[in-house]
Parts: structure tokens; C-alpha cells; sequence
């Protein structure tokens, strides 16, 4: 039985494709959620509901950080990255496929219910854009910048703002990985000074202020600020395109739960790299996109149930990101669930023999309230 | 007042529930005599009401919910679920990736299923024969016994948790610790064996003093 499964699923890699559902043959039941494109530029409404495929090197060099921890442990386990095309990813990549770079640059927001798939939609998009040649600007959780935070220094550049160096040099040395090319081609437009003695010239490759900020671990918080300034800049200009896609935006305008050496709080706005990536989110340069995402797991002070843009941004983070286009991430329709629940039985990650039951499946519906999340949590240990 | 605890205190005209979703699907002409008898007497007496531990979900195990009862304490069934769910989802993980790396001739022979390697270490666990303080003359003599199906069971379960929460280091989490022992209980290897078989060669040992047994 498990060979046949094996021709038939090489069959549906060569053969079939894009094919669209209708005309696979009754027989072919398992082939129908997989599909061999795994440029995400030619996903298209036939492709929904089904799932593609990212060669694991090219995940180690677009996602170094970003993806959940419970898919990356899927990508461990399965051997492969499989991605489901859905609806909202669908929509913004048609929204962005369309869009004008000369224009201002367009605010996505993505927001919806707990665990309905809203940073694997943006983990779709950054794929696309990093296919595409963009210089994706990906910060995994913007709500790990503004919690847990060991060591506060204050900033040397402006005496009110705090730096946290830790936070800074972690996501530079991701963001090296990401974006190697890159560094080298663009060029800073100006010089900086790091303390009284280093500085980088004017005309040096963006990669030296990465190095800087990853040797003087001091000054990480300052060189990512000089980062963001120059790619703003740069882009602006149109020599290249830029996609900021950050995860977890209302961290930036909520509360956060560090505190001064005084026990006094800060607030998000006193903190650099908070400040600079707010500006990174106005809307006062063109030649790119940024795409966001709300999420309430990770929110400080801020009730369970609001998932609504409004509830969690707060007035202040509302008025900052206005006008955005939202994108609303639903719950699995009948089709998704069926192409997930398939795709589980395929890798044998559903072992229990009544899971391949129906009755098996109309329980796992039910519990799950075709909720991605639960059914994951679900299917863990059956 | 004192609160019944151990003894049910329901009438005995109280009928226990009935759970599975087949027994309401049948037919009426299929029935037999006792079961329309019974179906007669369900519709006048009373019915108790269901412990949380009955479930009609297909996924359920007696012996899965008897083990998270015996790991739970002070009365968190949520957390002991949720140990529960983290060891079968880890064996599952450690068994698949060894599957995915093996040659094409050993796939057959690794078990991925959590649930058929629980009960197999289970069952692996289990002594056959046990040992009873028997006191004759002043002296208490450790007599062997036969045991039955339910405290081997128990025993094989309280081996395992003890081995576990006991003999690791400290900051080794529960799911990895149990998933482990369960594997190697599974081959028939590990501590958990290695301690029915010295239970096993103290009765060989103690078999002079087996007829101080009277039962």
C-alpha cells in the first residue's frame, strides 16, 4: 500500500500540476492537494486549497527567522516545507502583483482570529517577494522587541531612548542571511559615526554597518536604525524594491512590560528600535510595499478576544497605520480542511486507525471548528 | 457531613449511561430480547450521571486516561492531558523521523503508531509474578503471588511514572523523559525491564516460602 501511495504522488508532481480539480480523474483522491508549482507568482485561484512545496535550502535562506515554531518542527518532522495557497495570500499577491511602486507605499494589514493562519499568509508573501528580487525586511515578532528584554542601555545617539542590544544583534544576523546580495549593492548615502573613534564613509556597502553593528554589539541598536534609514531612502529613489513585513504590529503601539532602572515604565516610543520601525511604517516613501500582521498571542495588555484591528492597535497604532487595506484571515473552509486532513494522512502523521475513519474526520472537524491551530494541536499526538 | 468518596451513593434503581453511538443507531427488529428489555427499563429508571472520564469520542483509550489519572496531581487533569498529548506527539515525531531516514527494507519494521507502542511497553512492563509480606511465626517472609490483570497493570503504570519523575535530571521535561522510557520499555530495554525482571528473580528466590500462601 505505501508504494502505491509513493506512484501515485510522483504522478501528481509530473503529470498533473495545475491542473484544476474537476478534471482529476475519480480514482486519484490523495493527488488532489498537492501542487508542483512552487513559484508562488503562479498561484492563482485553481491553486487554492491546495499545498506547495519550498526546497528546504531555499527556507534556510528566505525564512532564517519568521516561521512558527510548531511548523518549523513540520518541516523537521515531514522533511518538507508545504505551504497551503489560501484565499488572503492569494488576494494580497494579486493586490501586489498590481501595485504601483512610483505610488506612496500601500499598508496590508492582515488580522483575524487566534491561530486561523495569519503569519503563514505572511510568510507566503515575503516567498513571493524574495522570488520576485525584493529586499524583504522580515521581523519575525515585533512583540519580542517590547517584552523579556535582559539589558536596557540608554542610547548614546538621543539621551531619552533606550537601546536593547540583544534583540538587535539577533535579528541583524538574521537579517544578514536573508538579504546577502543585497548588502553588497547598496551603498550608504552618508557618513555615520559610531562613538568617537569608528565611523563608516560615505559610498561603503550596507554590509560594513551590518558587520559594525554585529561586532559592537553596543551600537547594533543604532546600526539597525541606519539600515532602515538607508533603505528608505534608497527605495524611494527606485534603484530596488522594498517589502517590510512585520509580524505582530501592535506591539508597536501598546504597552510594554519593561521598566527603567527606576521601576518606572517605558513606553514603546522611548525604545529605538521601536521608533525607528515606526517610521519604517508610515507611508512617506514609495517603491515597495509593507505588509503587517495583528496578532494577540503574544500582546501585552490586551484582552483575549480582540482580534479586531481597532481593539488591538488602539487608538494611537489606529491612527498611525491609517489608511491600510485590511485583509481578513478565516477558519478552514471545507476544502482546506479536506486538503490538510489529507495531506496528514499521506505523511502518516495521522497514526491512530480511527483517524482514517469518517467518523475519525467528522470528529476532528468538529473539535477543531476547522480552526488550523486546533487541528494541529489535534492531530499532534493521534 | 461526610462527603461519599469511594462508595457510590445512588439508589440502585439508577441505570449507568450508555455512550457509544452505535448502540442508539441500530435498528428496532435487530434487537434482542434482553436488549429491548433494557431499552424498556431505560426509558422509566433513572440514569447516573457520566464521569468526566467517559467519553463517546472514537479517540479515546481506557488505559491512555487510566495513565494521565496516575500522573495527575492534585486533581490537574488539564496539565496531565496535556503531558499525556506531548509524549504521544513526541514518540510519534522521534518513530517518524527514524522512518524517514531508514532503507527502503526496514520501514516495515518501525512502528510509528504512539498508541501501539504504549501498549506494547505496557504490556512489556507487567509482571507476571509478584511478591506479598507474608508475617508466620514472628517473621514477615516476602511470599510470591500471582497477580491479577488489574494490579500488573498498575504496577507497569506506577513503574513508569516513578522512573520517571525520580532517576532523570532535574530539568528534563516529562513528555521527553516518558517518550524515552516508553521506547525503550517498547524494545525491551531500560530501567522499567530491568526492574520487573529483579521482582521476577526475587520470586525464583523466595520459591521455598510459596506455600505460606493460602489463597
Amino acid at each position: 500500500q505505501l508504494d502505491h501511495g509513493c506512484a501515485l504522488h510522483t504522478a501528481a508532481r509530473d503529470g498533473l500540476g495545475s491542473v484544476s480539480t474537476q478534471d482529476v480523474p475519480a480514482e486519484r483522491p490523495r493527488a488532489v492537494f498537492h501542487t508542483s508549482e512552487s513559484d508562488p507568482a503562479k498561484h492563482s485561484e485553481q491553486h487554492e486549497g491546495r499545498l506547495y512545496n519550498i526546497p528546504l535550502e531555499e527556507v534556510k535562506a528566505v525564512f532564517p527567522h519568521g516561521l512558527p515554531y510548531r511548523f518549523q518542527q513540520q518541516i523537521q518532522t515531514f522533511n518538507e516545507a508545504r505551504v497551503m495557497v489560501r484565499r488572503p495570500a492569494l488576494e494580497l499577491l494579486t493586490y501586489l502583483k498590481g501595485s504601483n511602486l512610483a505610488q506612496p507605499a500601500v499598508r496590508y494589514v492582515i488580522y483575524g482570529e487566534r491561530g486561523t493562519g495569519k503569519t503563514m499568509t505572511l510568510c507566503h508573501v515575503v516567498h513571493y517577494c524574495s522570488r520576485q528580487g525584493w529586499l524583504v525586511l522580515h521581523i519575525p515578532d515585533a512583540h519580542l522587541w517590547v517584552k523579556n528584554c535582559k539589558e536596557l542601555l540608554q542610547s548614546s545617539y538621543n539621551k531619552d531612548r533606550l537601546d536593547q542590544p540583544l534583540q538587535a544583534s539577533v535579528w541583524l544576523k538574521n537579517f544578514k542571511t536573508s538579504n546577502e546580495r543585497f548588502l553588497q549593492e547598496i551603498k550608504t548615502q552618508r557618513k555615520y559615526m559610531w562613538g568617537k573613534r569608528e565611523s563608516t564613509e560615505e559610498g561603503r556597502p550596507l554590509g560594513e554597518v551590518v558587520e559594525q553593528g554585529l561586532a559592537r554589539v553596543r551600537s547594533a541598536s543604532d546600526a539597525v536604525g541606519v539600515v532602515l534609514r538607508e533603505l528608505k531612502q534608497q527605495s524611494h529613489r527606485g534603484s530596488l524594491r522594498l517589502l517590510v513585513a512585520v509580524d505582530g504590529v501592535n506591539a508597536l503601539w501598546g504597552r510594554s512590560t519593561l521598566r527603567k532602572e527606576d521601576k518606572s515604565p517605558v513606553s514603546p516610543g522611548e525604545l529605538t528600535l521601536v521608533h525607528n520601525l515606526r517610521k519604517m511604517v508610515r507611508n512617506d516613501w514609495s517603491g515597495g510595499a509593507i505588509v503587517t500582521t495583528l496578532s494577540q498571542t503574544g500582546s501585552l495588555f490586551k484582552p483575549s478576544s480582540a482580534h479586531t484591528p481597532h481593539e488591538l492597535l488602539g487608538k494611537e497604532g489606529f491612527d498611525a497605520l491609517d489608511p491600510f487595506v485590511p485583509i481578513p484571515v478565516a477558519n478552514y473552509s471545507p476544502r482546506e480542511f479536506e486538503s490538510c486532513y489529507g495531506y496528514y494522512l499521506e505523511r502518516k502523521w495521522l497514526q491512530h486507525e480511527k483517524a482514517h475513519t469518517e467518523d475519525g474526520k467528522a470528529e476532528l472537524q468538529f473539535l477543531s471548528g476547522s480552526n488550523p491551530r486546533q487541528l494541529d494541536r489535534l492531530a499532534g499526538p493521534l | 457531613r461526610i462527603m461519599p468518596v469511594r462508595w457510590s451513593r445512588y439508589n440502585p434503581s439508577y441505570l449507568e449511561p450508555e455512550v457509544k453511538k452505535e448502540s442508539y443507531q441500530k435498528p428496532l427488529e435487530e434487537l434482542t430480547e434482553e436488549e429491548r428489555e433494557q431499552m424498556e427499563l431505560k426509558a422509566v429508571r433513572p440514569i447516573k450521571a457520566a464521569p468526566p472520564t467517559l467519553s463517546s469520542s472514537v479517540f479515546s483509550d481506557p488505559m491512555i486516561s487510566k495513565f494521565t489519572n496516575m500522573m495527575m496531581k492534585s486533581g490537574n487533569k488539564v496539565l496531565a492531558r496535556s503531558l499525556m498529548s506531548q509524549t504521544l506527539e513526541a514518540i510519534k515525531r522521534k518513530q517518524l523521523e527514524k522512518y524517514h531516514k531508514a532503507p527502503e527494507n526496514e520501514k516495515e519494521t518501525i512502528e510509528c503508531n504512539p498508541y501501539v507502542i504504549f501498549h506494547q511497553a505496557l504490556k512489556n512492563c507487567q509482571p507476571i509474578i509478584g511478591l506479598s509480606n507474608i508475617t508466620k511465626g514472628g517473621k514477615t517472609y516476602q511470599v510470591p503471588v500471582p497477580l491479577t490483570d488489574n494490579r500488573k497493570r498498575f504496577l507497569a503504570m506506577k513503574w513508569l511514572i516513578t522512573e520517571c519523575r525520580e532517576n532523570k535530571h532535574r530539568r528534563t521535561m516529562m513528555p521527553e523523559k516518558l517518550s524515552q522510557e516508553l521506547l525503550l520499555a517498547f524494545n525491551n530495554e531500560g530501567p522499567v525491564i530491568k526492574r520487573k525482571h529483579v521482582l521476577h528473580k526475587m520470586a525464583e528466590a523466595n520459591r521455598a516460602y510459596a506455600h505460606f500462601r493460602w489463597w
